[in-house]
C-alpha cells in the first residue's frame, strides 16, 4: 500500500546544535487514521511545519504521497499544498468577514485540483460545501453568517468542511478539538473521521489528549518516533 | 481575488473609508485646477470668433486684446477716427466695426459701437448676437443690454439708464442729464457680451460733449479732445479699437504687420487667437504652481492610503495565515493587497470625479454671477483621464510596499500566527 507520509533519518534544528526533531523512520499508509500525541513542547509543531512545508528539513526526507517535499520549489510545495492536504488549527481558521459558506470554499477558490475533484463527484463546490456543513450541523442561517459570529465549535467545524472539501488525500488537523468541552469534541472527532472515510483521506491528527486515541486506527506517542532529547522550545 | 478584497476592505470601513475621502478630494482638487484652466480658456475662446484684427492705440496685445474684447483694464490712449476710417477703408478689410469703452451703469460696461458690431460680432462657433427681447438701437439715446447685465441692473425694455463716467461700481460722475432708453436685451452667451451694455457711439459723444464745458477735465482719460460737436460726418473723434474682419483670414498676418509699423498715429493691431495663446504662456507658470500643489496633495492622500495599509498588515497576519493554509501563495497575498490599494484608488477617483461634478454644478451659478465664466458640464477630457491614470497608476505603486511586506511577512510566518 502507499504511504501518505514517510519520514527517512529526518533530522531538524532550530538554531545551534540542539536537535529538536531526529526521526530515522515513520511512516503512515494511505487511508489510515493515526492520532499523533505529544506534551507541548515536544516538537509538534516543528514536525507539523516540516509536513506542511513550510519549514524544509536540511537533513533527511519528508514525503507527502510519495512526493519529497524538500524537492519542490517554495511555489510548488504552495500548490501542492493546496492541491493535496486539508489542514485544520487550534485557531485561527476562519476569514471573519466572509460567511461560513464563502470560508469553506477558500478550499477550492485555489486549488483546481480540488475544484476538479468537486466537479468529478458530480455537484458544484457551493453544492457540496452546504452538504458538508449540513451534516457538521451548521443551519442554512448559520451558514450565511460572518465567521466571526460564529461560535468557536461551530467556526472548528466550519474548519473541518473546508479542509475535506475537495478530498485531500491528506488531512492534518493541529489540536482542533482543543476549544471544544468532552461531548462535543467526541461527536466533532467521530463525523471528522466518517467523513475523511468517505473521502479516503488520511487522517493525521495531532493533539495532547491522549484520550482521543480509541478513535482512530493507530495511536503514536511522539516521543516513540522523536530521538532528539528535550524537544523544542518553539511553540 | 477582487471578492475577496472587497470583503476584506469591507471589514475594515472606517479605515477604507477615510481613505477613499481623502484620496477623493485630493483628486478632485486636481482636477478642478484642470477644468478651471480649460474652461476658462475655452470661455475666453469662445468669447471672439470670425474677427481677424482688433486695432488700437499703440499698447501691449494682451492689454488691448483684454480691455477690448474682455473689458478687464483698460486703455491709456485712444486711436483717432481719422486713423479708424483709414484702416475701414483698406482694400483688404471686409468689414469694421469701431467700439469706444470707459464708461459704465454699476459696474457694468458701456461699449460705444455702431449697429454694425451686431451684424459682424460673432462668438463661440461664429454665433451671431440674438435678441432677447426689443430691437437693436437705431439711434441715439437707446441702450442694449446683455443678458446678465439686465438682469443684475434689473432692467427691462422700456426703463431707462443713467451712464456714469468710468469703470468703478461707483462713480462720482454720473451723466444723470442724459438717460437712455433700453430698447433690447440680448440672449444669453456665456461671454462678456452678458455683462455689457451697447450704446451708440454718437449717443456717448452727445452725453460728453453735452458736458464738456463743465468739466472737460474729468474726461481726458476715457475720451480723449473731443472736437466741436458740429462735425457731422465723424460720429465721435476718437475710439478705443475696431474689431476688423478681413476678405481673406490669410492675410491677417500681412495686415498686422503692416499696421505696426505703418508711419501716422502708432497703433496696435493683434490676432485674437494668437494673443490669447501669448496670454496662456504667461499664465503657465501660476498654473503650473497650482498643479504642483494639488498634486503634492494628491500624493500626501495616497501615502496616507500607504500608512493603513501598512498599519492594518500586523492585525491582518491572521488573515494571511488563513489564505495561505488554504493554498494562496505569497504572490496571491501580493496580488490582493495590489487589488485592495488599486480598488481603493480607483473608487477614490471615480467618487474625486463624481465630487468634481457635484460642485461644478453646484456652483457654476455663483461663479457665473461672480466672473460671467460659463462652466460648461462635459464629460471628463483627455487631460483629465490622463490625470485621473496617473492617480491609479501612484496607488498602484504605492501599494508594492505593503504589498512586498506582506509577501516577505507571509514567507516567514508561514501558517503560524504570530500575536
Amino acid at each position: 500500500m502507499a504511504s501518505a507520509i514517510e519520514i527517512d533519518r529526518l533530522a531538524f534544528a532550530w538554531q545551534g546544535d540542539q536537535l529538536t526533531l531526529d526521526i530515522p523512520h515513520w511512516q503512515v499508509e494511505a487511508g489510515e487514521t493515526v492520532l499523533l500525541r505529544g506534551p507541548s513542547g515536544s516538537g509538534k509543531s516543528t514536525l507539523l511545519s516540516l509536513l506542511a512545508g513550510i519549514n524544509v528539513a536540511k537533513q533527511g526526507s519528508v514525503k507527502l504521497l510519495e512526493q519529497s517535499l524538500s524537492e519542490l520549489s517554495g511555489r510548488k510545495r504552495d500548490r501542492f499544498r493546496a492541491d493535496h492536504i486539508g489542514y485544520i488549527f487550534q485557531q485561527f481558521n476562519l476569514l471573519p468577514y466572509l460567511s461560513a459558506l464563502d470560508n469553506v470554499l477558500l478550499a477550492t477558490r485555489f486549488s483546481p485540483k480540488r475544484r476538479q475533484r468537486v466537479t468529478e463527484s458530480g455537484q458544484s463546490a457551493e453544492q457540496l460545501a452546504i452538504q458538508y456543513l449540513q451534516r457538521l450541523g451548521l443551519s442554512a442561517t448559520q451558514q450565511q453568517q460572518a465567521a466571526a459570529n460564529l461560535s468557536v465549535g461551530q467556526q472548528q467545524r466550519v474548519a473541518a468542511a473546508r479542509a475535506l472539501l475537495g478530498a485531500p488525500e491528506l488531512l492534518i488537523a493541529d489540536e482542533p478539538t482543543s476549544a471544544l468541552d468532552s461531548d462535543r469534541r467526541d461527536d466533532f472527532i467521530k463525523l471528522l473521521l466518517e467523513l475523511s472515510e468517505q473521502n479516503n483521506t488520511t487522517v493525521l491528527f495531532v493533539t495532547h489528549d491522549a484520550s482521543l486515541g480509541q478513535y482512530f486506527n493507530r495511536h503514536v506517542e511522539l516521543s516513540d518516533i522523536n530521538q532528539a532529547v528535550g524537544g523544542s522550545s518553539h511553540a | 481575488m477582487l471578492k475577496l478584497a472587497i470583503k476584506s476592505l469591507a471589514n475594515r470601513k472606517t479605515s477604507a473609508l477615510l481613505t477613499v475621502i481623502a484620496i477623493a478630494v485630493s483628486v478632485a482638487l486636481l482636477l478642478a485646477v484642470e477644468r478651471v484652466k480649460e474652461q476658462v480658456q475655452a470661455n475666453f475662446a469662445n468669447t471672439v470668433s470670425g474677427t481677424d484684427l482688433i486695432v488700437g492705440p499703440r499698447s501691449g496685445d494682451v492689454q488691448l486684446l483684454l480691455a477690448s474684447v474682455f473689458h478687464i483694464g483698460a486703455l491709456n490712449n485712444s486711436m483717432s477716427w481719422q486713423s479708424y476710417e483709414k484702416l475701414s477703408q483698406n482694400r483688404q478689410v471686409d468689414w469694421s466695426v469701431p467700439i469706444s469703452l470707459g464708461d459704465s451703469v454699476s459696474g457694468m460696461p458701456v461699449v460705444a459701437t455702431t449697429t454694425d458690431y451686431f451684424k459682424h460680432f460673432k462668438y463661440a462657433n461664429r454665433q451671431p448676437l440674438e435678441l432677447q427681447s426689443g430691437v437693436w438701437f437705431a439711434e441715439s439715446e437707446q441702450a442694449v443690454l446683455g443678458a446678465d447685465a439686465a438682469e443684475k441692473l434689473d432692467f427691462n425694455v422700456g426703463d431707462q439708464l443713467i451712464i456714469a463716467h468710468g469703470t468703478g461700481g461707483v462713480s462720482f460722475s454720473e451723466h444723470s442729464g442724459h438717460p437712455i432708453d433700453v430698447v433690447g436685451i440680448l440672449n444669453r452667451t456665456g461671454t462678456p457680451v452678458d455683462q455689457s451694455i451697447y450704446v451708440d457711439l454718437k449717443t456717448l459723444e452727445d452725453i460728453h460733449s453735452g458736458e464738456t464745458a463743465g468739466d472737460a477735465e474729468e474726461h481726458t482719460d476715457g475720451h480723449t479732445g473731443h472736437d466741436e460737436h458740429a462735425d457731422h460726418h465723424h460720429p465721435t473723434s476718437a475710439i478705443s479699437a475696431a474689431l476688423v474682419g478681413l476678405k481673406s483670414r490669410q492675410m491677417a498676418l500681412f495686415m498686422q504687420r503692416d499696421i505696426n509699423t505703418a508711419d501716422g498715429e502708432p497703433l496696435t493691431a493683434l490676432m485674437p487667437g494668437q494673443t490669447l495663446q501669448q496670454l496662456w504662456k504667461t499664465l503657465r507658470v501660476f498654473e503650473q504652481a497650482l498643479n504642483g500643489i494639488s498634486a503634492i496633495v494628491v500624493i500626501i492622500g495616497l501615502l496616507g492610503m500607504l500608512t493603513i495599509l501598512l498599519a492594518s498588515l500586523r492585525e491582518r497576519s491572521r488573515e494571511m495565515a488563513v489564505l495561505r493554509a488554504v493554498g494562496a501563495g505569497p504572490g496571491t497575498l501580493f496580488t490582493l493587497l495590489v487589488t485592495e490599494a488599486v480598488l481603493l484608488t480607483v473608487v477614490a477617483t471615480a467618487s474625486g470625479l463624481a465630487l468634481l461634478y457635484v460642485l461644478q454644478i453646484s456652483l457654476a451659478g455663483l461663479i457665473q454671477q461672480q466672473t460671467g465664466l460659463l462652466f460648461a458640464l462635459q464629460w471628463p477630457t483627455t487631460a483629465e483621464w490622463l490625470r485621473m491614470s496617473f492617480v491609479v497608476v501612484a496607488g498602484f505603486l504605492m501599494s508594492l510596499v505593503p504589498a512586498w511586506r506582506a509577501y516577505r511577512q507571509s514567507l516567514a510566518d508561514g501558517l503560524t500566527v504570530k500575536v
